[in-house]
This record gives structure tokens, sequence and C-alpha cells, in this order.
């Protein structure tokens, strides 16, 4: 048992990080969907500044996150490598507005700590989710050409985006 | 003659004594005025209370002079302005944070959204780790507090300021000293009346709050006053414009629409306007958003400004104006607790209330056994 303990992988252990993810928000196919999309839009707008960007972006992919795990769950891969995809932009664009804040001579240390916090969270959930989906899926929509998407690839691409900021 | 003479001297030689009284609650962090810095005011509570309670009944003293020396026609319009000019001219010099440490929030949002360029409702002083406010600033782990009319107004005092604290610190207080100053220019052109102009300008509460602590509230009431000015030269859209640049300042004058609306309503339909009614109900909605206050926070001397101001624009409402006054007096006492104790826990809510109702008690008290003993006398 106590050998069990000591040479047990790592993965095995609970959460790496306290960084809390939001609730799953509205869904796609959700009809207030495309206006909290809209509004989300519109909020770019009030978190001006580096630092406010830096928060928003962080924001957007975690809950862009959310709603991949979400989704995956349900199988709705389609949707789900959507929202992965919208939520690696933001946790780019996040990185991108910390290293703007830095060159305006804005301490970013607390900043970058919550985003090496957050990045640890969202490799969990993206590890996660890799071992539960399929590497490939084909996605046939009703009245149009059916699409092969890379699942397993597009979710290491979005691990190694997190990686980068280590 | 000379007995007015000897007033007026003494009253800016006391005005003097506040200026320097107030350098001695200079924060012990405010590297800016470190060598001025005695600590007087934390290291002898005791001393600094007695002396605080001795310039507010001083204030109220003179205030109270100034007031009968108009009724009685002893002073003329011109000697009324050199007061004011006096009591700006000197207390503007005053340290701000003497009672209240807001200023150094308002330059800290300021800078956070003109210096820094972030959004001050997302982003707070503490997100800015190096900033040096956050040494002696008290509400470092707040965003904005104020409205959008406020946040962009206060770009003005802080550009002037040049990056450089004590001008800044400065034009803050001269800035809000400019609003003051036509705060009492409207007064005077709705009222023609100086006796409202002295129950404004010179009264204790205001000035300290104002000229001494530099609160806004003062830019709040002033955009507040400008609309019902303009609404009674029939301005109709200019002083809407003004309401809501009033009541995005401090959200406050908000409680005050619905009595605002209707003079609209009655300036549309060019129905003749009692402004004495509306500045009486106008008062009395901002007595209640005061009374609400501590379901927010608590009551703060200074949130008396919202109604001051209209109460004393129509002074025949004899009780109304009582009450105003005693409040003025009685809501300066409420600075005494933490400034005996350095505590705002344990007795310091309760001697609080205590302080600010039991005055009014005692002076309503007063007036109706006034009023009984002279209705006795000539029965």
């Amino acid at each position: 048992m106590l050998l069990f303990f000591i040479f047990s992988p790592k993965q095995f252990a609970f959460a790496q990080s306290s960084y809390v993810l939001p609730y799953p928000s509205e869904m796609p196919g959700s009809k207030l969907y495309k206006a909290f999309v809209l509004w989300d839009e519109l909020m770019a707008y009030w978190y001006f500044g580096n630092l406010s960007q830096f928060t928003y972006s962080l924001e957007q992919s975690d809950k862009y996150l959310v709603e991949a795990k979400t989704l995956f769950e349900y199988k709705q891969y389609y949707f789900a490598d959507n929202a992965l995809k919208e939520s690696d932009e933001y946790f780019h664009e996040a990185k991108r507005a910390l290293d703007r804040a830095a060159v305006e001579r804005k301490d970013i240390k607390d900043k970058k700590t919550i985003l090496r916090e957050a990045a640890k969270k969202h490799i969990e959930v993206l590890e996660s989710s890799r071992n539960r989906v399929p590497e490939t899926f084909l996605w046939q929509p009703e009245k149009s050409q059916p699409t092969m998407l890379s699942i397993g690839s597009n979710l290491s691409q979005s691990i190694s985006v997190r990686k980068s900021c280590f | 003659m000379f007995l007015k003479l000897l007033l007026f001297a003494t009253y800016i030689i006391f005005l003097t004594l506040i200026v320097i009284f107030s350098y001695s609650f200079i924060d012990p962090n405010l590297g800016y005025l470190k060598d001025i810095y005695t600590g007087f005011a934390f290291q002898n509570r005791q001393l600094t209370t007695v002396l605080f309670v001795f310039f507010l009944l001083c204030f109220f003293v003179y205030y109270i002079l100034f007031l009968k020396f108009f009724n009685k026609k002893q002073l003329s319009q011109k000697e009324i302005k050199t007061l004011i000019c006096a009591t700006v001219g000197v207390l503007i010099f005053a340290y701000p944070a003497m009672l209240s440490y807001d200023i150094f929030n308002y330059i800290a949002t300021a800078k956070v959204l003109f210096l820094y360029k972030e959004n001050p409702y997302i982003m707070m002083p503490i997100d800015f780790l190096h900033e040096p406010l956050l040494a002696f600033m008290h509400a470092a782990n707040k965003t904005a507090l104020y409205g959008p009319s406020w946040l962009l107004l206060s770009g003005i005092p802080f550009i002037i300021g040049a990056g450089n604290f004590i001008l800044t610190l400065f034009s803050f207080k001269l800035f809000i000293v400019i609003f003051f100053l036509a705060t009492i220019f409207l007064i005077l052109r709705i009222t023609n009346n100086m006796f409202s102009v002295i129950l404004f300008s010179l009264n204790p509460l205001v000035v300290f709050e104002t000229i001494v602590s530099s609160h806004n509230d003062i830019v709040m009431v002033f955009f507040a006053l400008l609309s019902y000015y303009l609404l009674s030269k029939k301005r109709v859209w200019l002083a809407i414009v003004f309401f809501l640049i009033s009541v995005f300042i401090k959200f406050a004058t908000l409680f005050i629409l619905p009595i605002f609306l209707y003079a609209v309503w009655k300036s549309i339909n060019k129905q003749k306007v009692y402004w004495d009614k509306i500045y009486y109900y106008s008062s009395v909605a901002m007595y209640v958003i005061f009374f609400l206050s501590p379901l927010r926070e608590e009551i703060y001397p200074w949130y008396a400004i919202w109604f001051l101001v209209l109460a004393f624009l129509i002074p025949e409402k004899k009780l109304l104006l009582l009450i105003s006054i005693i409040f003025s007096f009685s809501l300066l006492l409420r600075y005494i607790p933490f400034m005996l104790t350095g505590n705002y826990f344990g007795f310091t809510p309760l001697a609080k209330i205590l302080l600010t109702f039991v005055p009014i008690i005692i002076g309503l008290g007063i007036v109706l056994l006034h009023k009984s003993w002279r209705k006795v006398c000539f029965r």
C-alpha cells in the first residue's frame, strides 16, 4: 500500500491548480447564445487598457474552455472544437496583453502568476477531455460537405498553447 | 465698526490656525510631506480631539455671529464676499486628508484612467504594485466608486498636476473650490438672497468638507442646482443634460429625479413651477437618501451637503433650516470618536450615532419648549 502511494503516477493527484473556472454559460444552439456572444464582444471595449484586456481575455478563454469541455461531454464535437479554438485565441490574447503591459512598465508579476495558474487548470481540463474523446471525428452536417475534425491534435495544440506560458 | 473689524481679524487668524492644525494629521506614510510630518494628531489624540472640538465650536460661533450681523444689516454684500474669499483663500492651503482620505482616492482613480489608461471600474489602484499612492491611501482595494462624469472631470486637475503629487493634490483642491464658488454664485442667482449665501458658504460643515477635505459632493450638487436654474429659465434640454451629469457624478441626485421630472413636465406644459416647493421636496428627498446611506456603508458628514444646499435656498422653512443647521454641527462631531480612540470599532459606531442624533433631539426639544413657553406667556 505504502509503495503504491510512493510510486503512483502524478496524474492521479487531485486538482493541481487552485484556479477556479466559471460555471458553463449558454451553449451553442440556445436562443440566447448569440446575444451573449454579442454582449461579450461589446464588453471588449469596456475592458480597455492592457491589464483590463488581460482580465477580459482570460475570462473569455476560461468561458470557452468550460464550454468546450461541456460540449465534449455531450459529444457535440464540432461546436466543442470551435469553442476550443476561441479559448486558445483568447488565451493567446491574454498573454499578448500582458506583454504589452510589460512594455508600458506596468507591474505584471501577479498577473503572470494568475496566467500560470490558469494555464495549469486549463491543462488539467484539456488532458481529462483528451482521454475521453476520439482522435478524429467526421462531422456530417445535413446540407453541406462533411468535415474531418482532428480533435486529438487540436487538444494537444491547446495544451501546448497553455504550456508556452511557463 | 471696531467690533466687526475685530471679528474679521480673529476669523482670519482662526482660519489660519485651522490650516496649521490640519497639517498635524499628515499620514506617516505620506513621503511627499515627510519634511513637515510631526505625528502630532496620532500621538496626542486627547489634545487633538479637544482642539478639534474647540475649532468646531468657534467656527459655529462665527457662523451664528455672521448670520446675526447680516440679519441686523451690519454686514454688507461686499463684506460677505470678503469673508467668503478669506475663507477660501486661507483654507485652500489646509491639508486635505485631515478628516477623510477621499482626495487620495480621486487622484488614484484619475491616475488609473489617465496615466495607466486602464478602466478604473475594473482595475483597482492595488493592481499597480509600484504605485506610490498605495503607501497612504485607504481604498486601494476598491474599483472606482464614482460615476463617469466625475471620472472625466477629474482628468482636469489630474492633468494640471503634471505628475507632481503636491501640485496634483492642490489642483484637486482648487478644482473643488471652483465648484464651491460656482455653487455660491448659483445660490445668489436663484434666491437673490445673501442670507442663503451666508447660510451655505460659511457653514462649517460645508467649509470643512468642501474647502478642506475637497469632497466631490459639491460638484454633484452644483450640476443639480445648475439644472434647476436652467429649468427655471426654460432651458429644458440643457437642464436635463446637466442633471444627468450630476447623477453620473455620485448617483445620489437620482433620488430627486421624480421632482426634477415633475418640474420639467410643468415647464414643458408652460405651467407655473413653484420653485420653493421643488427645493423643499428635493431637500427632503436628499434627506431620505442621506438616512438610507447606512444601507450602503455609513452616514458620512459630507453627505449633508446634498440636502444643506437645497434647504438653504428656502430659509423661510424654519424647521428644515433648524434641523439642517443642527445636523451640520452634529455630523462634524462624528469625527470625534475615531480621532480620540484611533479605532473604528468597539464604542465608536454607537458614539457616532449618539453624537449625530442627540444634538438634533436636544435642539428640537428646546424649540418645542420655547414655542410652548411663548404660547403660555401670550395667553
